[in-house]
């Protein structure tokens, strides 16, 4: 393997003043284009979000038997896809970190991480929430609901794990191989409902009557929109990781040059 | 419960006024009485803020980090052009 590389090796040499603000004004100019090409990004999710809700509240159809709660599963499900989303940004940053060693992998791994963990959250809120009213219990162990937990705890372990545990090359390989090891969970969630039963529904995977052409569309723009805030999620966390990476490259260079905070 | 003999049951306590000051009767199915309109909105409302956080928290952080970064770049940049002599960024 590589050893970990830092974000900032491309950084001007000490002493070429020229060269250096010719790879400033390089690295400013792709920085304009990356941010426009957010804001189109940002701007285009804000979109898709206002249409979703207005499409959950007035296109989907109020189910026959649970009513206007079943609207939770317009998000929900998005949500959940989110999760593995994020769970699979983190095991490719992972598997490429031990592969290559290079901290931008490392930095995506993490950001996918982070992402898994909000979408997971909002998972498991908002699924009791339609399960108080659908199965009149917050919470049950069914095989679903238990896998889902179990994932949404290792990928906080993750996180915690990043946050507290330092930021040197062991920590990152452990991460890494978290990383990896929270993935394999992913197809156990899935497959959990048809492989040990429960009473979670299957509504889009199973062979019922499934969901009427309105549902499915409002479903569909949901999964759109969830999308679209996976990849602005990963995009800014990934933007935070490499900023606090650079900053402390840049604040060990200036450390060497004898520069000190007042 | 017992059913009273001969005729219909009385009146319950708790319909009157008195009754209700003095005695309290749970009904059976108590968890589908949850408002499913209540329910939707905090699920709504939960994952919104979740968003809207992490959305914040991400840029609020990015900004603190680019203003220092620049600080910093802008002072080694300075350093840098005026020979050895060390400068002392306000980073903050």
């Amino acid at each position: 393997m590589a050893p970990a590389r830092s974000v900032a090796e491309d950084a001007p040499a000490a002493g070429a003043p020229a060269a250096g603000a010719a790879v400033a004004a390089t690295r400013a100019g792709q920085s304009d284009t990356r941010n426009a090409v957010f804001l189109v990004l940002l701007a285009l999710t804000a979109a898709c979000c206002i249409g979703t809700v207005q499409m959950i509240a007035f296109h989907a159809p109020v189910e026959s038997t649970m009513g206007v709660v079943q609207k939770i599963f317009y998000f929900h499900v998005p949500s959940a896809y989110a999760m593995y989303l994020g769970a699979t940004v983190c095991f490719v940053g992972s598997a490429a970190y031990l592969y290559k060693g290079t901290a931008y992998w490392d930095a995506f791994a993490k950001a996918g991480a982070e992402v898994a963990v909000a979408m997971g959250v909002m998972v498991c809120i908002s699924g009791p929430l339609w399960a108080a009213k659908a199965w009149g219990v917050y919470w049950t162990w069914d095989p679903r609901l238990t896998t889902s937990m179990l994932s949404l705890l290792v990928y906080v372990a993750y996180v915690v794990l990043r946050a507290f545990s330092g930021n040197g090359e062991s920590e990152r390989k452990f991460a890494a191989a978290l990383g990896i090891l929270g993935a394999a969970n992913l197809p156990i969630i899935h497959y959990s409902v048809k492989k040990w039963g429960g009473n979670h529904p299957t509504v889009i995977t199973g062979n019922g009557g499934g969901i009427t052409p309105d549902m499915r569309t409002v479903l569909m723009m949901g999964f759109l929109t969830f999308t679209l805030l996976t990849v602005v999620f990963v995009w800014q966390r990934l933007r935070v990781e490499l900023a606090s990476r650079r900053l402390e490259d840049a604040e060990h260079e200036a450390l060497a040059m004898g520069i000190t905070e007042e | 419960m017992s059913q009273p003999q001969g005729g219909s049951p009385p009146p319950s306590s708790t319909t009157s006024p008195d009754g209700r000051a003095t005695e309290f009767r749970p009904v059976s199915g108590g968890g589908q009485m949850q408002s499913g309109e209540l329910l939707l909105v905090e699920a709504y409302a939960a994952m919104w803020l979740i968003a809207f956080a992490l959305i914040l928290f991400s840029w609020s952080r990015v900004r603190k980090v680019d203003d220092r970064l620049a600080a910093l770049e802008g002072a080694m940049q300075k350093a840098r052009a005026g020979g050895d002599k060390p400068a002392s960024p306000r980073a903050e």
